[in-house]
């Protein structure tokens, strides 16, 4: 199979041409190290992922942290699920409440801003666990993703000018084709987050 | 058709030193290919047309964070910066917003950023511009992990190959503004580095499609052909109602099969002449499809301009100049192949 390849020989003219053996050396050791940077990301995480290739990634951690390349590439896998969006209901100065979500196709112009603030309700709800989990797997996830929605939360409170805000996820139902069909009603579930407030020291 | 840019007995002479080298040995063989795989000189042309494609792109990226500045990189943006060791690799994942005090500073550094990839884009100062380019991207990055997503992994994908060649030898300011002798603008002399660069680009692309299309495999839904439909009917991408193939499950089917098909087979067959034009073209259909249906038009683009490190420098040269290319001889144009395999 190999001889099927079309290479040229070492010392062809075209590769001396360019470089020689000593720089071709440096740049094939410059090479191997990118290349493991590069393929080891995605080996590594997320899960399911080897632990071997976690193990191997860590001398490279500068590098893959410095270049941005730290990725496991699994786009819309194992399987497209449903979307996830986060309402916020906020307590104004005067009392009067006001709402949002993120992101808000309506409000979130050009597209390219809607979808990076999309990623927001997407990165977080994926750190929350279904309602019907065990209480201790609630716990230990909420410590994952509360300091997340806090962010959020001082972001909003800061761009309204709030005093409070409550935040909830929601997860969009994903129809199959013959709810579609049949247009059937469907509802999205929605599930508490918390409500956050400046704390001391923190006042917009 | 050739799809390769006919270098000079490029077919015969490999093939034959491929022999050779099996001859020499295994290990002489492997060597041999690495080689030639990595350091025959290619034309930088694809490049410089990623270079443009990639910059404007990136500018367009940098704007939009400038929209909302405060809220990505300020101290009281979606993410404090005491908190995003959480979403990444800290101290490793640096950025230059971590040292901005103050909006002022965060709209410095967001301009910077901007005025890189517009100086990448048209091609001057080209090397420092890529470098900047790419810290500014990676800052960015590191600094809100919590608004990025695949487009800011393929801008940091082309822009390593932009650092690593010389992008701007062509179809640029730099060229330009570098002496009339140097010839016409889109003709450089083929170099090592641009086919370093481009072949970089090339197997990143493979190994972001390889493991995309890995991932899909330890799901159901892409293995009963219904996968395409979860994002069909997901309302907060949808840019384009495509809900009436609710009704047409066979086409969700094959729709899904050939999209999973064609990111699995990508890596193995993009490379043989016979099938690179097929996966080329699927390669547009599906990002356009993406950026069209989905609303992820700039990451569509970005994934179709990496796609372009696998077209053919005298192919690009067709469609950039298709009469003057009739015009001139084959002795005018650069020798150097463009980094394909068979």
């Amino acid at each position: 199979m190999t001889s099927h390849l079309r290479i040229s020989r070492d010392n062809s003219p075209a590769i001396h041409r360019g470089w020689s053996a000593a720089a071709r050396t440096a740049a094939t050791a410059a090479l191997l190290v990118w290349l493991t940077a590069v393929i080891l990301p995605p080996l590594a995480g997320p899960a399911p992922a080897s632990e071997l290739a976690s193990r191997m990634l860590q001398p490279l951690r500068p590098l893959v942290g410095a270049l941005f390349l730290g990725h496991g590439y699994r786009f819309f896998a194992p399987n497209p699920g449903p979307g996830h969006s986060l309402l916020w209901t906020m307590t104004m100065p005067d009392g009067s409440i006001r709402s949002g979500r993120i992101p808000d196709a309506a409000t979130d112009r050009p597209r390219l801003l809607y979808h990076r603030r999309f990623m927001v309700s997407e990165k977080i709800a994926a750190l929350v666990p279904p309602a019907d989990a065990p209480a201790d797997v609630q716990e230990r996830a909420k410590r994952d993703w509360q300091p997340l929605v806090k962010g959020v939360a001082m972001n909003l409170l800061r761009r309204e000018g709030g005093l409070s805000v409550r935040i909830d996820t929601v997860e969009h139902y994903l129809p199959d084709p013959a709810e579609v069909i049949s247009a059937a009603v469907t509802s999205d579930a929605v599930s508490p987050l918390g409500t956050y407030a400046w704390s001391e020291g923190s006042a917009p | 058709m050739r799809m390769n840019h006919p270098g000079p007995d490029r077919s015969e002479s490999t093939t034959g030193s491929a022999e050779a080298a099996l001859d020499g040995g295994w290990c002489r063989g492997w060597v041999a290919a690495w080689n030639s795989f990595w350091f025959t000189p290619a034309d930088p042309l694809p490049l410089a047309v990623i270079r443009i494609a990639t910059g404007l792109i990136l500018a367009w990226s940098c704007l939009v964070w400038l929209l909302d500045a405060d809220a990505f990189f300020g101290d009281r943006g979606w993410m404090a910066p005491d908190q995003v060791w959480r979403m990444n690799d800290q101290p490793w994942q640096w950025s230059w917003y971590f040292k901005a005090s103050s909006p002022t500073m965060i709209r410095v550094g967001a301009g910077v950023g901007l005025a890189a990839a517009i100086l990448l884009t048209v091609g001057l100062a080209t090397p420092l511009s890529a470098v900047v380019s790419l810290a500014g991207l990676v800052s960015a990055a590191n600094r809100a992990p919590l608004n990025v997503f695949g487009l800011d992994d393929t801008l940091g994908l082309l822009l390593i190959g932009l650092v690593v060649g010389p992008s701007g030898s062509c179809l640029s300011l730099d060229r330009l503004l570098g002496g009339a002798g140097q010839g016409r603008a889109e003709e450089a002399t083929p170099s090592v580095r641009a086919n370093v660069a481009l072949r970089m680009i090339q197997v990143h692309l493979c190994v972001v499609y390889f493991f995309s299309g890995a991932g899909k495999l330890l799901g159901a839904s892409w293995w009963e052909g219904t996968a395409l439909w979860g994002a069909i009917a997901n309302d907060l991408y949808r840019t384009l109602d495509l809900r009436s193939l609710a009704g047409h499950p066979l086409v969700i089917n094959a729709l899904t099969l050939a999209t999973l098909f064609w990111e699995l087979a990508y890596p193995a067959l993009v490379w043989p002449r016979l099938t690179r034009r097929l996966f080329l073209a699927m390669a547009v259909a599906v990002h356009l499809g993406i950026g069209v249906a989905m609303g992820m038009m700039e990451f569509g683009l970005a994934m179709i301009t990496a796609n372009l490190a696998f077209a053919p420098a005298a192919a690009i040269r067709r469609w950039l100049w298709p009469l003057s290319l009739r015009r001139t001889s084959d002795s005018s144009t650069p020798s150097g192949t463009s980094p394909g395999f068979s």
